[in-house]
């Protein structure tokens, strides 16, 4: 998403990404600390559509994450109708939304690992609560048992 | 009842862990919201029209498990998203 983004409304027409080789500009970098089955805690950006969904400042999520936004490019995550939504405890981003879009959301980690039966992960309620009216919804109740 | 097209953009096999995890969490939405979901499952290399994956009343799920086979198509998938304004998750 960050690299799509980089080349469509950043500018960067070559933006690419380090785990498919050196060509281009790489928006996306091996992390200096890798984040490889790991768990993080990312803090929420006050305000964002991710702070909504997890009605809370914080939350503790797994991550299988070798790469990350280049350190010299994470201004592009808040520029051109991006936000960041989240970011991890060294301060790197770590969530994405578009604040002109109904629901586009990318997350470095990977909420489908703490989504459970009884706590549904907020990032895939969002996404399903975002479809348009008319869809098969019989109700929706998006007070949420957040995981982490 | 009408059902809510979810396409969902990963390479890892069936038996993967992530893969399971990441069906596992649109039954979890799903359950909760009391949507029914067709969940479609597509490979980056086998997307051959992105008009066919990114429709008004449908959602996107980009799957963990980089790298892609097709990186391009993946792109142009999350360029119709943003631009057509269909949701669109990427993980």
């Amino acid at each position: 998403m960050l690299v799509e983004h980089a080349r469509s409304l950043i500018g960067i027409t070559d933006a690419s990404h380090a785990e498919y080789g050196d060509e281009g500009t790489p928006v996306i970098t091996l992390l200096a600390c890798s984040l490889q089955d790991q768990t993080i805690t990312v803090e929420v950006t006050r305000g964002s559509r991710l702070a909504r969904l997890y009605g809370k400042e914080s939350a503790t999520e797994r991550t299988t994450c070798s790469y990350g936004l280049a350190p010299s490019l994470q201004h592009i995550a808040h520029e051109h109708g991006m936000r960041v939504a989240a970011v991890d405890e060294t301060g790197e981003v770590r969530a994405i939304e578009r604040v002109d879009h109904p629901f586009f959301v990318g997350t470095l980690y990977q909420p489908q690992l703490t989504s459970s039966p009884g706590a549904p992960h907020p990032v895939f309620v969002g996404l399903l609560s975002a479809l348009p009216p008319g869809s098969s919804r019989l109700s929706a109740d998006t007070q949420l048992g957040n995981p982490g | 009842m009408p059902t809510v097209v979810v396409n969902v953009l990963i390479d890892l096999t069936a038996e993967h862990p992530y893969h399971r995890a990441t069906l596992n969490a649109l039954q979890h939405a799903s359950s909760h919201l009391r949507i029914a979901t067709d969940v479609r499952v597509i490979r980056t290399d086998a997307i051959d029209d992105v008009d066919d994956i990114v429709r008004p009343g449908t959602a996107v799920v980009i799957g963990p498990g980089s790298p892609y086979r097709n990186q391009d198509a993946a792109h142009e998938v999350v360029r119709a998203a943003r631009e057509r304004g269909v949701p669109l998750v990427g993980t």
